[in-house]
C-alpha cells in the first residue's frame, strides 16, 4: 500500500503562552515561537506507518510512505524527523504560511496525489493552530475519493478499509474503497488500533503514542529523498480565499469563587451559573 | 588560514592574544543543528516519562538491564563511532550537545553514555590500528561491547604514574595483572582501556595502554559500589590476574600511555562539560517554576532580589559554562591540536558552576530541597562527582598554570640564548634563565605587543574586551613575577598556581562570552541580543573583581600563615580549641 501523509508544522502547543499578537492585530508574531509537527497528523504518520508494517518489525516497510509538508525551508526539518521515525520519501511544497488557507492546500495536496498516486492519503483530523478541520474533506472531494474522517481504528481487508470513526454519540463504523482519504483521531495510536493485512492476529503494540526515532535512523534519514516544488507551480490560478480579519488574543479567565457548603453552591448553580 | 598548533590560553600567558582562534564564535552547520534537533527530540521521546523510574533507580542502586539495552536500540553507544564502523560519527560539538541532552533527564544514564565514549573506547577511536577499530568498533557502536576506562587504582588516582598493575612481556603477548578502582561501567562493560607499567627507566615510569576484553581468562571484576551519587550507573573494580593480552592489543605507542591517556582525557572533556550544561538547564527550569509558584508573605519568591541573585547568577554562569565547552568542542572539531588547557579550563568551570547551581537551586526550593520526594537532593549528589572525576579540579589547575609557566619559562629560555654574546657565563637551565633572561624580557617588556587587543569585536563590546586586555597584559606580568619569584620551585608553591590558574579560568571563560555574544549581536542587532549584553557584563564584571582581587594577592598573601595552621592542624589530627 502506498500512504501519502500530509503533515504541518505547528507553533508547540505546550508553548502557547509564547504567541503573541501584536498591538495592530493583523497577524500574529511567530518569532521565538517552537515549532513541532501538528499531534494528530503525527498520529497519522504513525497510522500509515502501522499500515504498511507487520508490526514485529518495524523496520520492513510493505509498501512506501510519502511524507508531504507545505511550508519555507525550516519545515525540512520536520520531514527529517520524519523521515527517521520510517517514511520513505519526503516531499515539501516552498509556501510561506500566511498565503495559505484550506482550500489552497487541498487544491496543491491534489495535485500532489495526481502525480504520486497513493492508495490513502492521510492526515490528521485537524490542525491545533488554524483548527478548520477542512483539508482533508475538500480533498476527497476534489479528487471525488470517499473519505474517512475523525477515524479511531483502522482495519486493512481485501477490498478497502474498514475505519471506525468518532462521532458525536459514538463510533460509526465505515468501509472505503481505495483510493482513498483518510484523517485521524486521539484513539488511532492505541496498541490494537490499527491493523494491516501483515499483522498478526493478537499482536498489540506496545506503546500507546507516536513511535520515535532511534539515533541510528536519525543519520539514515538524512540520505532518503527530499523533493521540493513550488506552490505556485502546482496551483498556478489560484490564491487564498480567507481574509483575516484581526487576531485577539482570548479573554483571560476570570477567578473562581470559594463557596461555603454544599447548600451555597446549589443555590449558585441554579441562579448565577444557571445550569441546574 | 589559522595555525592549529597554537593555543589560546598558553599565546595568552605570553600576553598575546590570538582573537582570531575564539572569534567568531563557531557556528554548528545548517544541516547539523537540524540533525541535532531531531536527535534531542527523539532523546525527549526516549527519557522523558521516566523521571519515576530515574528516581526509584537511584534508591535502588541500579539501572534494570531491559533498560541498558533499550538505550543500545536508541543507538546512544554509538555516538562517537565514525559511521564506516556503524555509529553516528558525531564529533565533539554534536557529541557534547547529545550529552547535555541526556543529562537534563537523568546524570547516571549520561555517565553510563559518557564512560563508554569520552574515555571508555576514546583511545581506541583516537590511536586504535585499523585492524582494531575493525576488530572492536562495529560492536562499541551498537552497545554490544559496552566500554570503560580504567587508569585509576588504590594507590594511584591524581598521581597516575604511580600505577602498580603491570604488563610483563612473555613471547609474543604481554601479561597483566594487577588491580583497577573505581571503574565507571565495570559492572557491564566488555571492553577495557587498560593502563599498566611497561617498564621503568632511570626512574621514570613507563605505562601503555592495552585493549583488554571480559572474555579473556584472568579478568574479573567486584561488586557494584554503592555511592552518593550517580548510583544508577555501574562502578566496579576491575582485578587483572595474569591476563594474556596479544601484541595486536596494545593500544597507541608503547610506553608512550601517560600521553595515551591525557589525550583521551582532553578530548573528552566535552562529554563533562556537557553533562553539566545539561544539568544546569534543568535546574534552571526546575528552580524558575519553583519560585514563581511558591509564595510567602503574599507573593510567589520570584520577586525577592535573595531568589533573583541565585537565579540570575545560575543562568550567567549556564551562558559562560555553554560559550567555554563549545567552544573548546568546536576547535578540537577544527583540528586544533594545543587544546589541553582550554579543555582543562572547561572542564573546571562547568563542573564548578553544575555545583553552584545544585546547591542555590535546592536553596530556592529550601525544605523541600533536602526530601527526597524532589529531585534536588539527587541533583546535588549526581553532580558532586565531576569535580573529583577525569582529573580533580585541584590537578586540573596546577595543570592550568604550570603549563602557562613552562610555556614562558622556555619562551625566556630561548631569549636568553639570544643574548649571548652580552653575558660571559654560559647560560643554561632555569636557575640562570631565571636571573638574567627575565631582567632582559622585561626590560624589553618581552611580549609581542603587536597582538595585545581584540580587533574583531563589535564596538558596542570595547568596555568589556579592554577588561580582558588590561588582565591579559597583568596575566603575562603576574606570570613573569611569580616564575622570578619561585623559579622552578614553583611547582611546590600550589597556592600561587592557584591563583594563577583561576585567573586563566576567568579569562578564557570571559573570551569564549565575549565571542559568543558577539556572534549573537552580529546575528540578532542589539536590540535581539539585549539580555546577552547584559550578561556578558554580569560576567565581565565578576571577572575583573576577581581577578584585580587574584593580581593583589600575588605579592601579599596570607598563604604562609594559613598553611601553618593546617600544619599545626595535622600534628594535632584534631581541633584542640573549646569553650568549656
Amino acid at each position: 500500500m502506498k500512504i501519502l501523509v500530509a503533515l504541518k508544522r505547528v507553533a508547540d502547543p505546550a508553548n502557547h503562552n509564547k504567541v503573541k499578537i501584536p498591538a495592530s492585530g493583523d497577524r500574529i508574531d511567530t518569532a521565538g515561537l517552537e515549532w513541532q509537527i501538528n499531534p494528530f497528523d503525527l498520529y497519522a504518520l504513525e497510522t500509515a506507518l502501522r499500515l504498511t508494517e507487520n508490526g514485529k518489525n518495524p523496520k520492513k516497510r510493505e509498501g512506501e510512505v510519502v511524507v508531504l509538508t507545505i511550508g519555507p525551508k525550516e519545515t525540512e526539518t520536520n520531514l527529517r524527523s520524519a523521515l527517521a521515525t520510517g517514511a520513505d520519501r519526503a516531499i515539501r511544497i516552498e509556501a510561506v504560511d500566511e498565503e495559505l488557507d484550506g482550500r489552497l492546500v487541498a487544491h496543491a495536496l491534489a495535485k500532489i496525489v495526481e502525480e504520486e498516486k497513493p492508495d490513502v492519503v492521510m492526515m490528521g483530523k485537524q490542525v491545533v493552530d488554524s483548527e478548520t478541520n477542512m483539508v482533508g474533506q475538500v480533498l476527497a472531494e476534489l479528487l471525488d475519493w470517499p473519505m474517512a474522517t475523525f477515524a479511531a481504528t483502522i482495519q486493512e481487508q481485501p477490498d478497502g478499509l474498514l475505519v471506525e470513526r468518532e462521532v458525536d454519540g459514538g463510533v460509526a463504523k465505515v468501509k472505503v474503497t481505495l483510493p482513498a482519504v483518510v484523517t485521524v483521531d486521539l484513539r488511532i495510536v492505541s496498541p490494537t488500533s490499527v491493523r494491516s493485512k501483515h499483522t498478526e492476529a493478537g499482536f498489540k503494540y506496545p506503546y500507546e503514542e507516536v513511535r520515535f526515532a532511534p539515533l541510528p535512523a536519525i543519520m539514515q534519514a538524512k540520505k532518503k529523498p527530499l523533493a521540493i516544488k513550488n506552490l505556485s507551480e502546482l496551483t498556478p490560478d489560484l490564491k487564498s480565499t480567507t481574509r483575516y480579519v484581526k487576531y485577539e488574543a482570548p479573554p483571560g479567565r476570570k477567578a473562581g469563587i470559594k463557596v461555603k457548603d454544599v447548600q451555597e453552591l446549589v443555590q449558585k448553580l441554579a441562579t448565577e451559573a444557571k445550569v441546574i | 588560514m589559522v595555525d592549529t598548533s597554537v593555543s589560546f590560553m598558553r599565546s595568552l600567558c605570553m600576553g598575546v592574544i590570538e582573537e582570531q582562534i575564539v572569534l567568531p564564535f563557531p557556528r554548528v552547520q545548517d544541516e547539523q543543528r537540524e540533525t541535532l534537533r531531531t536527535v534531542i527530540e527523539s532523546i525527549r521521546q526516549l527519557l522523558g516519562s521516566k523521571e519515576t523510574d530515574f528516581a526509584a533507580w537511584d534508591r535502588a542502586g541500579e539501572m534494570p538491564k531491559e533498560f541498558i539495552e533499550q538505550l543500545k536500540e536508541f543507538g546512544l553507544f554509538g555516538l562517537i563511532v565514525p559511521e564506516e564502523y556503524g555509529g553516528l560519527g558525531f564529533k565533539s560539538t554534536a557529541y557534547s550537545r547529545t550529552l547535555q541532552e541526556v543529562a537534563k533527564y537523568d546524570a547516571s544514564v549520561a555517565v553510563t553514555i559518557g564512560a563508554h565514549s569520552s574515555i571508555g573506547m576514546r583511545g581506541l577511536v583516537l590511536f586504535g590500528t585499523d585492524e582494531q577499530k575493525q576488530r572492536f568498533l562495529p560492536r562499541l557502536a551498537t552497545g554490544e561491547m559496552i566500554a570503560a576506562f580504567c587508569l585509576t587504582e588504590p594507590g594511584a588516582g591524581s598521581d597516575a604514574a604511580a600505577i602498580k598493575t603491570r604488563a610483563e612481556k612473555d613471547g609474543d603477548d604481554w601479561v597483566l595483572t594487577g588491580n583497577k578502582l573505581w571503574i565507571t561501567n565495570g559492572g557491564i562493560a566488555d571492553f577495557f582501556t587498560v593502563f599498566a607499567r611497561t617498564g621503568d627507566e632511570s626512574g621514570k615510569v613507563h605505562m601503555t595502554a592495552f585493549i583488554v576484553t571480559r572474555d579473556m581468562e584472568g579478568v574479573s571484576v567486584g561488586p557494584h559500589e554503592h555511592k552518593m551519587g550517580l548510583r544508577a550507573s555501574s562502578t566496579t573494580t576491575l582485578h587483572l590476574d595474569s591476563v594474556r593480552v596479544p601484541e595486536q592489543n596494545v593500544l597507541g605507542p608503547l610506553n608512550k600511555g601517560f600521553k595515551v591517556a591525557m589525550q583521551i582525557l582532553n578530548n573528552g572533556r566535552t562529554g563533562l562539560g556537557g553533562g553539566a550544561i545539561g544539568g544546569m538547564k534543568r535546574l534552571i527550569e526546575m528552580s524558575t517554576q519553583y519560585a514563581n509558584q511558591r509564595q510567602t508573605f503574599g507573593k510567589p519568591i520570584s520577586e525577592y532580589g535573595s531568589i533573583k541573585l541565585k537565579v540570575g547568577q545560575m543562568v550567567v554562569n549556564c551562558y559562560a559554562t555553554e560559550a567555554v565547552v563549545d567552544m573548546v568542542a568546536m576547535l578540537i572539531d577544527q583540528g586544533y591540536e594545543e587544546y589541553a588547557v582550554e579543555a582543562a579550563i572547561s572542564k573546571v568551570f562547568a563542573s564548578e558552576a553544575l555545583w553552584q547551581a545544585a546547591d542555590e537551586a535546592l536553596q530556592i526550593a529550601g525544605g523541600n530541597g533536602y526530601m527526597c520526594e524532589y529531585p534536588y537532593e539527587r541533583i546535588l549528589r549526581d553532580a558532586r562527582i565531576n569535580r573529583i572525576f577525569e582529573g580533580t579540579n585541584e590537578i586540573l589547575r596546577l595543570f592550568i598554570a604550570l603549563t602557562a609557566m613552562n610555556d614562558v619559562g622556555s619562551q625566556l629560555q630561548e631569549l636568553s640564548s639570544t643574548v649571548k654574546g652580552i653575558f660571559d657565563d654560559p647560560i643554561k637551565g632555569f636557575g640562570v634563565m631565571r636571573q638574567y633572561a627575565m631582567k632582559h624580557a622585561t626590560l624589553v617588556t618581552g611580549y609581542p605587543r603587536a597582538k595585545s587587543r581584540f580587533t574583531l569585536v563589535d564596538p558596542l563590546l570595547r568596555e568589556h574586551a579592554a577588561v580582558f586586555e588590561d588582565a591579559t597584559r597583568h596575566l603575562a606580568a603576574a606570570v613573569d613575577r611569580i616564575l622570578r619569584k619561585h623559579g622552578r620551585n614553583i611547582i611546590g608553591k600550589q597556592l600561587a598556581s592557584r591563583r594563577l590558574a583561576n585567573i586563566m579560568i576567568d579569562l578564557f571563560v570571559l573570551a569564549c562570552v565575549l565571542s559568543r555574544v558577539n556572534s549573537s549581536l552580529a546575528e540578532r542587532g542589539a536590540e535581539g541580543a539585549q539580555r546577552e549584553l547584559d550578561i556578558l557584563k554580569v560576567f565581565a564584571n565578576q571577572v575583573q573583581r576577581r581577578v584585580r582581587h587574584a593580581f593583589s594577592l600575588i605579592d601579599i598573601n596570607d598563604d604562609e600563615l594559613i598553611k601553618g595552621v593546617a600544619d599545626y592542624a595535622f600534628e594535632q589530627e584534631r581541633f584542640v580549641w573549646d569553650n568549656i
